[in-house]
């Protein structure tokens, strides 16, 4: 078997605040294959940002630092990389777009100018050339009227064009990796769906690897190849989409996929819920972080000491807490 | 009867600009919006961002003042009552924001948030109102020692729970919920939605239940109306609405749903372009024009009122999309 294209190794993320060092992100790993899309799905403050934001070395400085782990591109560790040659990593080889374009996007430029730069950043060309680029670039990602389009700016754009402005921009050098970081978080259902359906020809057209960071299940389902989800800085739960879906194992994965409103439920009936909250980063336990939250019958000990990960089959694991552990069955 | 009439709502907001301020154009946020909703029951709203459905929200409890129409609530016309009578309406009818971190004032303590409603109206002692406020609390299930700390010491969820406890104080018969879970987490919104099904069943509360999330809103809602560019286009109860949609718009709004279940993935008829802007909308059928219809012509000129197809079920009688 050939080596994954990316390969994330006991990732530890830090903060250094007034309060000392948070981990924010402790102990994560996953591949990535060429083609594929890796779906992170959690709630907020659960580390999946900050994850994406190390991978291209972009933590806030200077209190955001690495604190051990490998993150391996093509077998090359970025974690060492000094800061010149990262650069020309990102962009080239992994490029991101974000969740809010018009934050993204500079607001006093014609986006044009802005695919332009991204492009002469990357290789030398005459000024003609990287605009003739430039436009073919808008028509690829589906912008009506490119040639007119390349002079206008963000704010003449609507929130659907400008994301596709920004992906243009991250393929603009056939990156092998993009990272998507919530791109359709906020947008309408309707262009949303527009927007991942473009994400997903792009990459058949290109064979990269995508990660889609969201919080919302049903992207994850409808998109992704495998994912991971994740809670209080740890992967919980990784696999196939499929298994994850049909048999989670997680008591968190279970909940979230439970608590969702479904349109074949009953209307005004009550939802199932995981009760309680995401345990802050100043107090996380060194054992199991759902505990609090867990419905199963479980000891005080789970919280102490980190619970083992647990393969179920074809790709599909999970840190087995020993609340139901036992009942782990092959996917 | 119904509790809350809304006839013909309209809400033009003129667009300024130039050298001397004039009015250059107007931007039609609400046109023509019509809908009942009795007592103790849900009414949905779902549109996509700029389709009116907020405006429409703020002109119900009247913090706009709607351009034409009327809006009555229990016999009284809202919409044209002074300034200075609507203090009492507003006993009855109170709303819950999207955003609790900006509409909770993050001066005051949650205790001085929750009181502030009775001051307002004048009820109560120092003493009494402390103590409504703590039974507030209860009932929104924070502790009592909240009373004392800041908003910004809470979590989204809970502070949405105060927001929900400020809008109950008065024991309004109407709340206007603005897309009360969007900004909240999966595992929390259920927490907040189910907090806010168990009040409706306690108090007998109606709701105008607006938010994107489709899912969320046939969940919670008895009927449901879709918004398109300051309009209506069609109107059912929830299970009728999402089982046999009839306009065109809502058939896409459904198609576009993300379904959580990798099993259902199914190839999607894409919608092209955006929502027009409101400024300068297309005549006839907003819709039908935005998809290039061959028979949006028609539409030109018609009486576009919705027309009641089943018992319930209303839609917008343009040839194009239904």
């Amino acid at each position: 078997m050939p080596p994954p294209l990316l390969e994330v190794r006991n990732l530890r993320v830090g903060f250094q605040t007034d309060e000392g060092l948070l981990t924010a992100v402790d102990g994560v790993d996953f591949a990535l294959e060429a083609g594929k899309t890796l779906g992170v799905v959690g709630e907020s403050g659960c580390g999946k940002s900050v994850t994406a934001m190390s991978l291209m070395r972009l933590l806030p400085q200077p209190a955001g630092r690495i604190l051990s782990g490998e993150v391996l591109l093509e077998g090359r560790d970025l974690t060492k990389l000094p800061i010149e040659d990262m650069r020309k990593i990102r962009g080239n080889d992994i490029a991101m777009i974000f969740q809010e374009p018009m934050t993204a996007l500079n607001p006093v430029q014609p986006v044009g100018m802005q695919i332009i730069e991204a492009i002469q950043l990357h290789e030398p060309t005459t000024p003609a050339k990287a605009l003739r680029r430039a436009v073919e670039l808008m028509e690829w990602v589906g912008i009506p009227a490119p040639e007119q389009r390349v002079n206008e700016y963000p704010h003449q754009l609507s929130g659907g064009m400008r994301q596709r402005v920004m992906i243009a921009m991250a393929l603009s050098c056939h990156p092998k990796v993009l990272i998507a970081d919530e791109p359709t978080t906020a947008l309408d259902v309707t262009v949303q769906a527009q927007i991942l359906d473009l994400l997903k020809r792009l990459q058949n057209e290109t064979s990269m690897a995508v990660i889609l960071i969201t919080h919302d299940l049903g992207v994850i389902a409808e998109t992704c190849d495998d994912v991971a989800v994740m809670y209080a800085g740890r992967i919980v739960e990784r696999g196939p989409v499929f298994p994850i879906f049909a048999k989670p194992q997680h008591p968190y994965t279970q909940g979230l996929i439970r608590c969702l409103p479904k349109l074949d439920h009953p209307p005004k009936t009550t939802l199932p819920v995981i009760p309680g909250m995401v345990p802050s980063l100043r107090d996380m336990p060194p054992g199991c972080r759902f505990a609090a939250r867990c419905p199963n019958p479980h000891s005080t000990d789970v919280l102490d000491t980190r619970q083992p990960w647990k393969e179920c089959g074809s790709g599909h694991g999970v840190e087995a807490c020993a609340c139901f552990a036992s009942q782990i069955s092959a996917s | 009867m119904s509790l809350l009439s809304v006839q013909n709502l309209k809400m033009h907001f003129p667009v300024r600009g130039g050298v001397f301020y004039t009015t250059q154009a107007v931007c039609k946020a609400v046109d023509g919006v019509s809908f009942e909703l009795k007592a103790g029951e849900t009414l949905g709203l779902v549109g996509e961002s700029g389709c009116g459905k907020s405006t429409v929200a703020r002109s119900v409890v009247r913090l706009l003042k709607p351009t034409s129409g009327n809006v009555i609530f229990e016999g009284n016309d809202i919409s044209t009552q002074p300034q200075s009578s609507l203090r009492t309406m507003r006993r009855e009818m109170q709303m819950i924001f999207q955003d609790p971190a900006e509409s909770l004032n993050p001066r005051h303590t949650i205790g001085q948030i929750l009181e502030e409603p009775f001051i307002i109206q004048k009820m109560g002692t120092r003493a009494e109102r402390a103590e409504w406020a703590v039974e507030l609390l209860k009932r929104v299930g924070l502790p009592a020692d909240a009373m004392h700390r800041y908003s910004f010491e809470f979590s989204g969820g809970q502070r949405q729970r105060i927001g929900i406890a400020r809008a109950i104080a008065l024991k309004p018969k109407l709340i206007v919920c603005d897309e009360p879970v969007s900004a909240l987490d999966v595992s929390v919104q259920s927490q907040v939605l189910n907090l806010l099904l168990e009040l409706q069943r306690d108090m007998g509360l109606s709701y105008l239940f607006i938010a994107h999330g489709l899912n969320v809103v046939k969940h919670m809602s008895d009927r449901v109306a879709v918004m398109y560019l300051g309009k209506i286009v069609e109107l059912a109860p929830a299970t009728e609405l999402y089982q046999n949609p009839r306009h065109a718009y809502t058939k896409a709004l459904l198609d576009a749903i993300p379904i959580a279940d990798p099993t259902q993935r199914r190839a999607r008829q894409l919608l092209r372009g955006d929502v027009p802007s409101p400024i300068n909308p297309p005549a006839g059928c907003a819709f039908g024009h935005r998809m290039k219809h061959p028979k949006w012509e028609q539409s030109v000129g018609m009486d576009l009122t919705l027309k009641e197809i089943t018992p319930g079920h209303f839609v917008q009688p343009c040839p194009c999309c239904t």
